[in-house]
């Protein structure tokens, strides 16, 4: 199971981008990949994961899963390379807050925001120029005719959700 | 007393610290980092004095308890959207905000050139180079004139079989034990692929995996 043909074939499934904002593969589509079709698959797939998570922590990467598309994919860890975590929005702290508005929104809203959910708790005036901006970045799609705003799977790549979650827990913990 | 019972003296002295700290409301655990206590404590393992390293293990587990126990409790307030929400309709400024962002982004690894046949390519010529680093040295044998030995060296040596061997099976790799001895019905012959395997196996130019069964370079 764990020879070098099946890791190639893993680490060429989980680092490629199949468009802007999609990279590696789902579980279903590794299996069948990989012809595994027995009824112990699940735990076949796990070996891998954990096989393969294994060896590539020396290499500096990680292996990561997106809940908001269920693909597995590869990120640099930080703790092992010199790839720094940057903040995107750390010139546009405009922008970057009304991401979080929209994270906010969506999230309790399971997974669907209102424009004018997000108009009413941001309180300013140019939301609807900062989501158009964010859309082009391809963070979110904005479906105008029902005022709605739905979050793409890129966020999911790029954003911890787990450490953001944790850091807004702490911050609600403060106050 | 022994440096190292001294220092888990010290640590024991700390952990009470932290604890009367975290009672007191003046440090919250969760931002608390354990680690560097029991790396310390682990150092400090020794027969000589274990009834107290085990008496210091036991107050670190405490802590790491109570650390386990706050981060639930946190957890299980993130399911209130609430209170979420809440926060955000204190208005907090937006440089705040981008401070919960901070070092939440990450950096994915998306390789398009990692097509399979350039993987393919790869592994072949890493097999390869491999192959051409491994030089197997004939053994050396002096025998003086008239010297009776009891074995007749052949003419060809071990050293000369095992590098055929090892030349026929690389092609082979990875592979199943079995399959070595595929289409050999000689019993001599498979014994001996067998010496050549444990031989290489030894040198480590071939690694064997138990699990499955397999033998690889």
């Amino acid at each position: 199971m764990k020879i070098t043909n099946e890791l190639s074939i893993l680490m060429q499934l989980l680092s490629k981008k199949t468009n802007a904002i999609q990279i590696g593969a789902t579980e279903e589509e590794i299996l069948d990949t990989l012809n595994i079709k027995d009824k112990n698959k699940s735990f076949e797939f796990q070996n891998l994961i954990n096989y393969l998570s294994y060896h590539l922590e020396p290499l500096g990467l990680q292996l990561r899963f997106n809940p908001l598309d269920d693909h597995w994919f590869l990120t640099f860890d930080y703790d092992t390379t010199d790839v720094i975590s940057a903040n995107p929005f750390k010139d546009q702290p405009r922008l970057g807050a009304t991401l979080f508005y929209t994270l906010a929104c969506c999230f309790s809203n399971s997974g669907v925001g209102k424009i004018d959910e997000i108009r009413n708790l941001r309180k300013k005036k140019f939301v609807i120029e900062d989501l158009k901006e964010l859309e082009k970045l391809g963070y979110l799609k904005i479906d105008k005719y029902n005022g709605d705003v739905r979050l793409t799977s890129l966020i999911g790549y790029t954003l911890d959700l787990n450490a953001l979650f944790m850091k807004i827990a702490l911050k609600l913990k403060e106050e | 007393m022994e440096e190292g019972e001294e220092i888990n003296e010290m640590l024991s002295i700390k952990i009470d610290e932290i604890q009367k700290q975290v009672k007191s409301g003046k440090i919250n655990i969760l931002n608390y980092e354990l680690v560097s206590i029991f790396t310390e404590l682990q150092k400090t393992i020794n027969v000589n004095y274990l009834d107290k390293n085990s008496k210091t293990y036991m107050k670190a587990c405490n802590l790491l308890e109570k650390k386990f126990e706050e981060l639930r409790k946190l957890l299980g307030s993130l399911d209130n959207e609430k209170k979420f929400i809440e926060y955000l309709k204190l208005d907090p400024d937006d440089g705040e905000i981008n401070q919960l962002f901070d070092m939440c982004w990450r950096t994915t690894f998306n390789l398009d050139p990692l097509s399979l046949e350039f993987l393919e390519a790869s592994r072949k010529k890493l097999g390869k180079l491999e192959k051409k680093s491994y030089n197997i040295e004939h053994l050396k044998m002096s025998r003086k004139s008239g010297e009776y030995f009891i074995l007749s060296v052949p003419e060809q040596g071990f050293s000369d079989h095992l590098l055929e061997f090892y030349d026929s099976t690389i092609e082979k790799l990875p592979c199943f034990f079995d399959e070595i001895f595929d289409g050999e019905h000689d019993q001599i012959k498979i014994y001996e692929k067998f010496v050549y395997i444990l031989h290489l196996l030894q040198l480590g130019k071939i690694k064997f995996q138990k699990e499955t069964n397999t033998l690889y370079i």
